[in-house]
C-alpha cells in the first residue's frame, strides 16, 4: 500500500509543492489562510527565517535562485510564506508575486551596514509599488546576534520608516539563526492583517 | 476506386487507405487500438482485407509489412534506457512547464524569468527566447502536428502568439483579468483556448488574435482545458469542482459534471473522445460518458489529493498521480481495475504521462527525481535524476526517444 504521507507532513509542519499547489496558493485563499511575501537583499537571511519558522534545519542553506514556499500554523492562521530570492539580478521578478499579498516582511542584515543604504532604496521602491498599496509591513532587524548588528531603532531611523503612513508597519529585532525574535514578529503579523 | 498507398499512424497504432475515386485523392482512417507485440500480423492482415473492399490480394504483402512496422514500433520503445543527454541552464528563475514538437527536433519551456525559451534539441542551443511577457510564463504549447507556432499562457493574465520559426510575437491574447493558466491550440489550428484564474476560459481565433468567446459559468477557478478531436467540444477543469463542456461554435455549456468533492485538478479526453476523465484533491479520479453527462466510474484507492492524469493513446489505460507519493494505472474499459501501483518516490508525484507505445508510464516528483516505470508490473525501470530541486513537469516526444524535464532548479534536462 502506499504510505501515508499526512503522517509525513505533520511531522514536517511544511508542505512542498508541485506546479498545481503553486497556483492554489495564487489567490482566493480561505479565510484564516495569509499570503506573505518575504523580500530583502541576498544574504539577509530570508531562507533561514524560513526554515526557522517551519522548524526545519538551517544548516545548509544555499542562496536562493528562484523561490521557497512554506505553510505554517500561526495563531489560528495558516500562512503560505513565500521567500523570493534576493540577488541584483532577479530583484526585477519580485512583481512576479505581489498579488493578492496579504503582509510583506522585509528582511534586513542588521551587521551588514555597507548595504544599508541600498537595502532602504529596495524598501522604498516595493512601498511605491501599486500592487503592494497598504499592505501591512514588518521589518526583521536580522542577525542581532552578530557583534556589529545596528539595534533595530537604529535601522527604522535610517530607512525612515517613521514616515511610512499608509499602512500598519512594526520593525522587529531577531536572530533567525538563534530563533530569537521571530515568533513576535509573526504574532504582530497575525494582529494587523487587513481584511481576515 | 483505387489504393494508392498505405499510410502508417504509429501512436496509437493505425492505418490509412489512401485512394482515388474519380480523380480525388482520399483517405480512409483505420485505427488499430488493439495491435500488440503479440498480435498475428497475418490474420490481422487478413480480417483488415476481408473488410475493406480496397486491400486486394495483390497488396496483403504490403498489407502486411506496414503492420510489421507498426508493430516493431510497440516492441522497441519498451527496452531504451534513457540517459542525460543535455541540460539547458539558460533560465534566471524557475522552470514551469515544457512541451516538444511532434518530430522530436524542438523543445519549449517556460519560467519565471518570463520568457519563453525554444531549444534545439540536438545541440541543446537556444533558438529563440520569447520576450514580452509580463509576469510567469506558465503554460506552453505548440500547435500541434504542425508546430509551426506557439501559445504561451502567462501571469500577467494574457496569452501571446508566437512563430516558431522567427520567435516573433504574432498576437497578444486580452482580455483575462487574472494570470492564464492553460492554453491549447483546436487540432484543426484555427482557434486557441486559454483557462484563467478569473473563473472563465476564452477563445481566439488563431490568425487574427481576435476574442471569439468567453466561456463563463464556473465558480472557481479554471486550470485545465482541453479541446475534443473534432474541435467542436472543449472541456474545462475547475477549481470549483466541477468539468464543463461547451459548445466551442456557440460557446455555450452543454453539460457540466458534477461529482467531485473539491478541486479538479485535470481533466482529459480519451484517444476518441469517447470519454472523460477527471482528477481531484478529494482523492478520487472518475470517468464519465460526454454524452449521457454521467459518470461510469469513480476511482479510488490514493491516499491523498490527485495531481495529475493521463490516458495512453490508446485510451485504454489511465494513470494517475498523487500527493502520497504514488502513481497508479487502471485499466479503462474493466470498470477501472488497478494494473499497477508505482511507489519509490519519497515526496508528491506532481505530474504523469505514458510513453507514446503505452508501455512505460514517466512520472515528475518533489522528491528531484523523474521516473520510468514498466507500465503494466509497477517496476521502477529507472530513476532519472540529477535536478537539484522539484521536477515540475515532464513530457516524452511523440516519438517516444527523447524525455523533457524541467525544474524549479532553473534547469531543463534532455534525456535519450
Amino acid at each position: 500500500m502506499p504510505w501515508n504521507r499526512r503522517a509525513v507532513k505533520s511531522l514536517d509542519g511544511f508542505f512542498t509543492m508541485g506546479l498545481l499547489s503553486i497556483l492554489r496558493k495564487l489567490r482566493s485563499s480561505p479565510e484564516k489562510e495569509l499570503r506573505i511575501l518575504l523580500l530583502g537583499l541576498d544574504n539577509a537571511g530570508k531562507t533561514t527565517l524560513l526554515k526557522s519558522l517551519a522548524s526545519e534545519d538551517i544548516a545548509h542553506i544555499t542562496p536562493t535562485q528562484g523561490f521557497n514556499i512554506k505553510s505554517v500554523q500561526s495563531e489560528g492562521f495558516k500562512l503560505n510564506v513565500w521567500d523570493i530570492g534576493g540577488q541584483r539580478k532577479i530583484r526585477p521578478y519580485w512583481r512576479n508575486y505581489f498579488e493578492n499579498t496579504d503582509v510583506l516582511i522585509y528582511v534586513i542584515d542588521s551587521a551588514d551596514r555597507k548595504r544599508l543604504e541600498e537595502t532602504g532604496h529596495e524598501l522604498e521602491e516595493l512601498l511605491m509599488e501599486e500592487k503592494l498599496a497598504n499592505v501591512p509591513l514588518l521589518v526583521y532587524a536580522n542577525k542581532q546576534d552578530l557583534m556589529h548588528a545596528l539595534p533595530a531603532s537604529e535601522i527604522a531611523e535610517c530607512l525612515g520608516l517613521h514616515t511610512i503612513k499608509d499602512r500598519p508597519w512594526q520593525i522587529q529585532a531577531c536572530s533567525a539563526t538563534e530563533g530569537e525574535g521571530v515568533k513576535d514578529g509573526m504574532e504582530w503579523v497575525c494582529k494587523n492583517v487587513k481584511k481576515k | 476506386m483505387r489504393l494508392q498507398k498505405f499510410l502508417l499512424r504509429y501512436f496509437p497504432p493505425g492505418i490509412a487507405l489512401e485512394y482515388s475515386q474519380r480523380g480525388q485523392v482520399k483517405t480512409k482512417h483505420i485505427d488499430l487500438l488493439s495491435l500488440t507485440p503479440r498480435t498475428d500480423i497475418a490474420e490481422l492482415a487478413e480480417a483488415i482485407a476481408n473488410k475493406e473492399p480496397l486491400v486486394t490480394k495483390n497488396v496483403v504483402n504490403q498489407l502486411v509489412e506496414s503492420l510489421s512496422k507498426l508493430q516493431a514500433k510497440l516492441y522497441d520503445s519498451n527496452k531504451h534506457l534513457f540517459y542525460k543527454y543535455k541540460t539547458l541552464k539558460a533560465h534566471l528563475l524557475p522552470l514551469t512547464n515544457v512541451a516538444i514538437d511532434k518530430q522530436g527536433q524542438r523543445c519549449i519551456t517556460g519560467s519565471y524569468d518570463r520568457t519563453c525559451k525554444l531549444w534545439d534539441i540536438d545541440s541543446g542551443q537556444e533558438v529563440h527566447t520569447l520576450e514580452g511577457h509580463r509576469n510567469v510564463v506558465y503554460a506552453v504549447s505548440f500547435n500541434q502536428p504542425f508546430c509551426d507556432k506557439i501559445l504561451t499562457g502567462s501571469f500577467d493574465k494574457t496569452a501571446r502568439l508566437w512563430s516558431s520559426e522567427t520567435g516573433e510575437c504574432y498576437h497578444t491574447l486580452w482580455g483575462h483579468s487574472a494570470e492564464v493558466v492553460s492554453v491549447q491550440f483546436n487540432p484543426q489550428s484555427h482557434l486557441v483556448a486559454t483557462a484563467s484564474m478569473d473563473n472563465t476560459a476564452r477563445l481566439y481565433y488563431m490568425v487574427t488574435g481576435q476574442d471569439v468567446a468567453v466561456l463563463e459559468g464556473h465558480t472557481r477557478e479554471v486550470v485545465s482545458l482541453h479541446f475534443s478531436n473534432s474541435g467542436q467540444q472543449i472541456i474545462t477543469g475547475s477549481f470549483d469542482g466541477t468539468i464543463g463542456i461547451w459548445d466551442t461554435r456557440t460557446a455555450k455549456r452543454e453539460g457540466l459534471l458534477v461529482g467531485h468533492s473539491e478541486e479538479i485538478s485535470n481533466c482529459l479526453y480519451n484517444f476518441d473522445c469517447s470519454l472523460i476523465a477527471s482528477s481531484s484533491m478529494d482523492k478520487t479520479a472518475k470517468i464519465w460518458d460526454p454524452r449521457t453527462m454521467s459518470c461510469l466510474t469513480t476511482i479510488t484507492g490514493h491516499q491523498d489529493e490527485i495531481l495529475d492524469i493521463a490516458f495512453d493513446y490508446k485510451g485504454q489505460r489511465l494513470a494517475t498521480a498523487s500527493g502520497d507519493a504514488t502513481a497508479m494505472v487502471w485499466d479503462v474499459h474493466s470498470n477501472c481495475n488497478v494494473v499497477a501501483v508505482m511507489q519509490g518516490h519519497s515526496e508528491e508525484v506532481s505530474k504523469v504521462c505514458f510513453s507514446p507505445a503505452g508501455n512505460q508510464l514517466l512520472t515528475a516528483s518533489l522528491d528531484q527525481t523523474a521516473r520510468l516505470w514498466n507500465a503494466e508490473t509497477g517496476i521502477c525501470s529507472q530513476v532519472l535524476s540529477g535536478h537539484k530541486d522539484d521536477v515540475f513537469s515532464c513530457c516524452f516526444s511523440y516519438s517516444g526517444h527523447v524525455i523533457i524535464t524541467a525544474s524549479k532548479d532553473n534547469t531543463c534536462r534532455i534525456w535519450r
